[in-house]
C-alpha cells in the first residue's frame, strides 16, 4: 500500500485540473460565470486544502506546461492584433499609452503613500499597468464577442503589457544592479532582452508560414506548425533567459502579417488548448497563501479600485475622437479588469534570480485572487452590455 | 392592406443598392460590427444612404436617383471612400463578393430591428444563411403596364445580369463550381423566382395580388423575393438577380446596362413576352449561375442554343446608340471588358491559387473595393 502523500504528489495536478474543469462547465450552465473564473476559485480552494499536492517549483512540469499554455494564448492573441490599425487611428496607441501610464502613476503613488519601499512600489505599479492577455482572450472566445469593444481591449492589452513587461524589466534590472548599477544600464539590459525575444518571435513568425508555403498546406490549416512553434519558443526563451511573453506575442504578430489561415475552428488551439488552460488557471492561483492574500486585502482591494476608475477613465477619455461612443469607451476600459496569469508567470520568471516578490507583495497576492476570479466576470459583463456577444437564439 | 397604387416616376432614372460584407481583420472572417459602423457614419452627412441589413456583419448602401453614369459612378465612388475610411478608423474591413466564402451560417447575429426578428423567426436557419450579398438596380416607369411589360421583356436578359455580375463561387470553404452560388440561398425562400405573366398593373393589383393578400401568404410586396419585382411606392422595377461586384465601378456599369436595355425594349421593337417565355427562364437562370460567362442559353422564341457570352457581346453592341443617348457609353464599355476578362467570381479563384488560402481571397476582395 503505498504512502497516501506519495499518491497524492503524483495524482494531485490531474486530479485538480480534473474537477476545476468539471466545476467550470456545470457552474458556467447555471450561472454563465466564465470558466475561467470557476478554475481559479477551484484551483484557490485546492491549493490552500492541500498545499503539498500542489506544488510547483520554477523547474517543475507544471510551471513549464503552464508557461507553454500561456505562450499558445500568447500567439492567438498577437494574431489577432492589426499594427496598420494603430498607425491609421493613432487614438487607440495614444488611450493605450494614457492608460498605462495613469495607472502606473496611481498605484505607485497609493502603495508609497502606505510607506511601501519605493522600489517595491514601483514593481507593483509596473505590474498593475498590465491586463492579463489569456483572461480577456479566453472571455472573448467564450463569448464568441466582436466589435469596437472587443476589438479595441485586444490592442490595448497588447499595448500595456507590452509597456508594463519593459518597465518591470528596467525595474527589476535596477533592483539586480542596484548595489552596482545605474539606471541606463539596467534599461539597456532589459532592452536588449526585449529586443532578442521580439527578434525570436519574428524570425519564427516569418519561417513558419514559408513552412507551410513550401508544404502546400496553407489551404488547410496550420495549427499544428504555430503550436510546435510556440513551444519551440517558449523552451528557447527559457534556454536564453529572455521573455516568452514578447517571443510568442511576436510570433503571432508576425504570423498574422503573413497572412495565414488560422482558422477558427481552432481557437484556443481546440481540445489540447482547452486543457493547459485550466492548469494555467489553477497554477496562476496555487502560488498564493491564504494568510498573505489578507495581510494585503485592504490595500490590494484599494489598488484594485484605483486601477479599475483610472483604466476605465483613461480610455474613455479617447473614446469620442477614436470613432466610438463614450457608453463603448467606458465599456472598452472597463474590460480591462483581468491581470492575474501575466502577473503570476512574470512573477515565476524573477524567482530564477532569487527575488521572491509574492513574499514582498502580500497587497499583490490579494489582488491576483481577487481579479483572477473577478476580473473575468467584469469583462464578460462589459461585452454584454456592448451587445458584442453571440445572442443565443431560444430553441 | 391592399395594394398601394403605381407611383409615376421619370423613365430610365436609376438607383442603386448594394449590400456589403464586414470583415474582421485578424481572421477575415464576417464580423458583427454595422451598429459601430453606422454610429460612425451617423456623426458626419453620408452621401446616399446607408442602413443595417438582416445580420449584424453587412451593410446596405443605396445611391440617389440619377439618369446618366458619370453622376451614379461618382457618387458610388464618394460613398465608397466614406465607408472605406470609417471602416479604416475601427478595424473593419468592407468588401463586395455575393457570398462570404468561409463564414459558418451558424456564427451570425441577428440585427435587432423587429422585422429582422420575425423573419429569423419564420425561416429559422434560411435567414441566417441569407447572410448573402446582393445588388439591386431600381429603374424609374412611367406607370405600372410599363413596369410590368418591363419586367416581362426583361427575362430574357436575366442571365446576363447573373453572368456578369457574378462573383460568389465558394460557400462554407468550398469551391461550389458555381459562379454565382448566391441565387442558390435565395431559392430556397417559398416566394422567390418570377413574378406571375401578368401584364397590366389593374389585373396585377385586383386579381394576383389581392388573392394571395387573401391566402394569408403574403402582406405586401416585401414578402415576394422575385428576380425582378415592381415597387408601386417608388414607381421603378428592381432588378434583385445580381450578386454584389467587387467594385463600386462595376456596380455602376450594370446599372447603366439595364438602362439601356430598358430604352431599347420600351420601344417594343421586339416580339411581345409571353408566359412561354418563361419555359426556359429556369435553365437559363441555372446555366449563367452554374457557368457564368461560359454558359449556354435557349432562346425563349426561337430555341436557338446561344452562348451566353457571344449573346452579351451581341447585346452590349445593340446597346450602343441607346447608351450614348443616355450618357451610359463608358458603363457599357467596362462591360464588354469583362467578357474578355472574366467575371468577379474567376478573380477571386485566381486569388485562392495565387494566396493559397480563403483568407487571402477575402484580403484580395477588400483591396479590390478600396480601389486604390
Amino acid at each position: 500500500m503505498p504512502d497516501i502523500q506519495v499518491i497524492m504528489a503524483d495524482l494531485g495536478w490531474p486530479l485538480a485540473i480534473a474537477l476545476a474543469w468539471l466545476s467550470g462547465e456545470f457552474l458556467h450552465r447555471w450561472t454563465k460565470l466564465p470558466r475561467i473564473s470557476v478554475y481559479g476559485i477551484v484551483g484557490f480552494l485546492l491549493a490552500q486544502a492541500f498545499p503539498a499536492a500542489l506544488s510547483s517549483g520554477a523547474s517543475s512540469t507544471v510551471t513549464t506546461l503552464a508557461n507553454l499554455a500561456f505562450g499558445l494564448i500568447l500567439f492567438e492573441f498577437g494574431y489577432r492584433i492589426n499594427l496598420r490599425w494603430l498607425r491609421i487611428n493613432p487614438w487607440i496607441a495614444v488611450s493605450g499609452l494614457a492608460e498605462s501610464a495613469a495607472t502606473f502613476g496611481v498605484v505607485y503613488f497609493i502603495a508609497y503613500l502606505t510607506g511601501m519601499p519605493s522600489l517595491t512600489s514601483l514593481l507593483l505599479a509596473s505590474l498593475a499597468m498590465s491586463t492579463s492577455p489569456a483572461g480577456v482572450l479566453r472571455v472573448i472566445n467564450e463569448q464568441n464577442s466582436s466589435g469596437q469593444v472587443t476589438e479595441r481591449v485586444l490592442h490595448l492589452v497588447a499595448i500595456n503589457c507590452v509597456l508594463a513587461v519593459f518597465v518591470f524589466k528596467v525595474v527589476v534590472g535596477f533592483w539586480v544592479f542596484q548595489t552596482s548599477g545605474s539606471l541606463p544600464q539596467a534599461i539597456s539590459h532589459s532592452l536588449i532582452e526585449l529586443v532578442v525575444s521580439a527578434v525570436m518571435g519574428a524570425v519564427m513568425g516569418f519561417m513558419v508560414p514559408a513552412l507551410l508555403r513550401r508544404l502546400g498546406a496553407l489551404a488547410q490549416d496550420g495549427t499544428v506548425a504555430f503550436a510546435l512553434g510556440v513551444v519551440l519558443l517558449v523552451a528557447a526563451a527559457g534556454a536564453f533567459d529572455v521573455s516568452p511573453v514578447l517571443a510568442t506575442l511576436t510570433f503571432g504578430l508576425a504570423a498574422r502579417h503573413s497572412r495565414v489561415a488560422f482558422s477558427r475552428t481552432e481557437r484556443n488551439f481546440g481540445g489540447i488548448g482547452e486543457l493547459l488552460t485550466v492548469l494555467l488557471f489553477v497554477f496562476a492561483v496555487s502560488t498564493l497563501e491564504w494568510e498573505r492574500v489578507v495581510d494585503g486585502a485592504g490595500l490590494g482591494i484599494v489598488l484594485l479600485l484605483a486601477r479599475f476608475l483610472v483604466k476605465t477613465a483613461s480610455v474613455a477619455l479617447f473614446a469620442k475622437v477614436g470613432g466610438i461612443s463614450w457608453r463603448k469607451g467606458v465599456l472598452t476600459g472597463v474590460a480591462l479588469a483581468p491581470m492575474s496569469v501575466f502577473v503570476t508567470l512574470l512573477l515565476e520568471q524573477t524567482k530564477y534570480m532569487g527575488i521572491v516578490l509574492v513574499d514582498e507583495l502580500a497587497a499583490l497576492a490579494a489582488m491576483t485572487l481577487l481579479l483572477e476570479v473577478v476580473g473575468p466576470i467584469v469583462t464578460q459583463r462589459a461585452l454584454i452590455w456592448a451587445n458584442e456577444t453571440q445572442v443565443r437564439e431560444e430553441k | 392592406m391592399p395594394l398601394e397604387p403605381f407611383n409615376t416616376s421619370q423613365p430610365l432614372t436609376m438607383g442603386v443598392e448594394l449590400e456589403l460584407q464586414l470583415i474582421s481583420l485578424s481572421d477575415y472572417d464576417l464580423t458583427a460590427s454595422s451598429p459601430d459602423l453606422l454610429h460612425l457614419l451617423g456623426r458626419k452627412p453620408f452621401p446616399g444612404n446607408v442602413t443595417p441589413e438582416i445580420t449584424e456583419s453587412m451593410i446596405e448602401i443605396n445611391s440617389d436617383v440619377h439618369t446618366n453614369h458619370t453622376e451614379l459612378v461618382a457618387q458610388l465612388q464618394l460613398i465608397r471612400d466614406t465607408l472605406v475610411t470609417a471602416g479604416e478608423q475601427l478595424n473593419i474591413g468592407i468588401c463586395g463578393g455575393g457570398t462570404h466564402p468561409f463564414q459558418k451560417w451558424s456564427d451570425r447575429k441577428i440585427f435587432s430591428k423587429p422585422r429582422f426578428k420575425e423573419v429569423s423567426e419564420l425561416y429559422g436557419y434560411l435567414a441566417k444563411q441569407f447572410t448573402i450579398f446582393g445588388q439591386h438596380v431600381h429603374i424609374g416607369c412611367a406607370n405600372g403596364d410599363d413596369a410590368l411589360f418591363l419586367l416581362h421583356s426583361l427575362s430574357r436578359y436575366v442571365p446576363h445580369f447573373i453572368a456578369l455580375s457574378s462573383s460568389s463561387p465558394y460557400v462554407q470553404g468550398n469551391d461550389t463550381l458555381f459562379n454565382s452560388a448566391r441565387l442558390n440561398s435565395v431559392f430556397a425562400f417559398p416566394m422567390s423566382g418570377r413574378a406571375p405573366f401578368v401584364q397590366n398593373w389593374a389585373a396585377f393589383e385586383n386579381e394576383y395580388f389581392a388573392k394571395m393578400e387573401h391566402t394569408g401568404v403574403i402582406k405586401s410586396m416585401k414578402d415576394f423575393y422575385w428576380d425582378i419585382r415592381p415597387k408601386p411606392e417608388f414607381g421603378t422595377i428592381e432588378l434583385r438577380v445580381c450578386d454584389t461586384p467587387l467594385t463600386v465601378e462595376r456596380a455602376a456599369a450594370l446599372a447603366v446596362y439595364l438602362q439601356s436595355l430598358c430604352s431599347y425594349l420600351l420601344e417594343r421593337r421586339e416580339e411581345a413576352p409571353a408566359e412561354d417565355d418563361y419555359l426556359v427562364y429556369n435553365y437559363n437562370r441555372f446555366q449563367a449561375c452554374r457557368f457564368g460567362l461560359d454558359g449556354t442559353l435557349v432562346h425563349p422564341k426561337s430555341y436557338d442554343s446561344l452562348s451566353l457570352r457571344e449573346d452579351i457581346l451581341t447585346t452590349l453592341r445593340k446597346m450602343e446608340p441607346y447608351g450614348a443617348k443616355l450618357g451610359a457609353t463608358a458603363g457599357l464599355q467596362h462591360l464588354m471588358q469583362v467578357t474578355h476578362e472574366g467575371s468577379d467570381a474567376h478573380y477571386l479563384r485566381q486569388q485562392f491559387d495565387r494566396s493559397g488560402s480563403a483568407e487571402g481571397m477575402v484580403d484580395a476582395a477588400i483591396h479590390r473595393f478600396r480601389g486604390r
